[in-house]
């Protein structure tokens, strides 16, 4: 074969192959239904009202969504969150692989489920103690050293029937799995919530954030950003 | 077929590939400085605002430090636009297909490298949110054989042609008589 044959076959076929078609990914539908009695958890820190939004789909314990958390949404809770710039939004994303990681999503709803400072409080213990809770599973040690006694207490009332582990359907057998939440712990509803919007999104891997500027949507992100960076995003965007 | 019609689908191959991976690029560009929301005009604000979006992406791949993340991602997408318009005027071949197949190599090990380390993020590379995975693989595979084929084709084409230049140029030995 001489060299102009084989490069025809060459770049014939270079050609042939770059026209394949992407795979469609489905999308699945929230779940509706709401405990009664139980407020709906608040995970927010700032105002809604903020000109940006940032959801966040994470999972507490998922090392990934630690570091985004200690390294980059700190720093920004401190400063364009404290500052009405941007509203967070944690969303709960847990993955079947972490064995203790819907029980933290839990206690983070329980607790949020009595109001933002106590949802955030929760939530920094949860992710600065995760190394320690991954191993033993006793998320409770650090829930209870976070919150008031008065309302650990409260806490403690609202997941009585969350003390069983979450059935195997629940934990997610898929990954694109969304569970219909079972009798019993209350708080599931709302995991299950928010792992429906994270479908439509679709999250693939946590963390996984979603910004929306002005109502709008933007294309979603992943994994580890920095501040610095992250910042640079937001003046750019507030500048527009 | 004779060599010189067999010369001629070469060209004609080699164009469009050339073509092919100008769309790409141009394509690739476009998708990292279009305005992030439909709502926002195109201006040098909106065009910031993406790159600096795009920005994002680039850390996400925790490869450089927050300084050049942020020149990577004010200066590739440039880059791109320029090396799309490069290829499809089709000037100094040889030296822009090599370009194009070095940046997509370099590209290809970036999203192996991703993979391999088991990062779950988007690539970024045509601006959407589609995850790091084998298809990116396999697509930036594509893409580097086929910036390998139009640069092997620029440089075997340009040898061919000098040296039916010089065939033509020199005098039969019937003329010599």
């Amino acid at each position: 074969m001489d060299w102009r044959r084989a490069l025809h076959l060459y770049l014939a076929y270079s050609l042939v192959f770059l026209a394949a078609p992407l795979a469609a990914i489905s999308q699945t539908k929230p779940p509706n239904t709401k405990p009664a009695g139980i407020a709906a958890p608040q995970k927010g820190y700032g105002s809604p009202s903020a000109p940006i939004t940032m959801e966040v789909f994470s999972d507490y314990q998922c090392p990934s969504c630690r570091s985004l958390f200690e390294i980059t949404l700190r720093p920004m809770i401190d400063d364009y969150v404290g500052a009405g710039k941007v509203y967070l939004l944690h969303r709960d994303f847990p993955l079947p692989a972490h064995k203790f990681g819907y029980e933290a999503a839990r206690w983070a709803n329980a607790a949020g489920s009595l109001g933002r400072d106590q949802f955030a409080k929760v939530e920094a213990a949860l992710y600065d103690n995760q190394a320690s809770w991954s191993n033993d599973g006793n998320i409770e040690k650090f829930v209870a050293a976070a919150l008031s006694a008065a309302d650990l207490k409260r806490v403690q009332k609202l997941m009585e029937g969350c003390q069983a582990s979450p059935s195997a359907s629940l934990l997610g057998a898929q990954f694109r799995k969304v569970a219909t939440a079972e009798p019993g712990c209350a708080f599931d509803v709302f995991i299950e919530q928010d792992r429906a919007l994270g479908q439509r999104v679709p999250v693939q891997a946590t963390p996984t954030y979603v910004f929306s500027y002005k109502g709008q949507r933007l294309p979603p992100g992943s994994g580890q950003i920095s501040w610095p960076i992250l910042k640079q995003f937001f003046d750019s965007l507030l500048g527009q | 077929m004779t060599q010189r019609a067999s010369s001629k689908v070469v060209r004609i191959l080699l164009l469009l590939g050339r073509l092919a991976l100008a769309v790409v690029f141009l394509y690739a560009a476009y998708t990292k400085m279009r305005p992030v929301l439909p709502s926002i005009p195109w201006s040098v604000a909106s065009i910031k605002t993406s790159l600096a979006m795009f920005g994002l992406q680039v850390d996400s791949y925790e490869l450089l430090p927050a300084s050049l993340v942020s020149a990577v991602a004010h200066l590739l997408p440039p880059f791109e636009l320029f090396l799309g318009l490069w290829l499809l005027s089709g000037f100094a071949l040889r030296l822009s297909s090599t370009v194009t197949a070095l940046l997509i190599a370099g590209f290809l090990g970036v999203v192996v490298r991703t993979y391999m380390v088991g990062l779950k993020i988007h690539c970024g590379c045509f601006g959407g949110s589609e995850p790091v995975g084998p298809w990116e693989i396999i697509r930036d595979s594509l893409f580097v054989l086929l910036a390998l084929a139009v640069m092997l084709g620029a440089f075997l084409t340009r040898r061919s042609h000098g040296a039916e230049v010089r065939a033509e140029s020199q005098p039969s030995p019937s003329g010599a008589d």
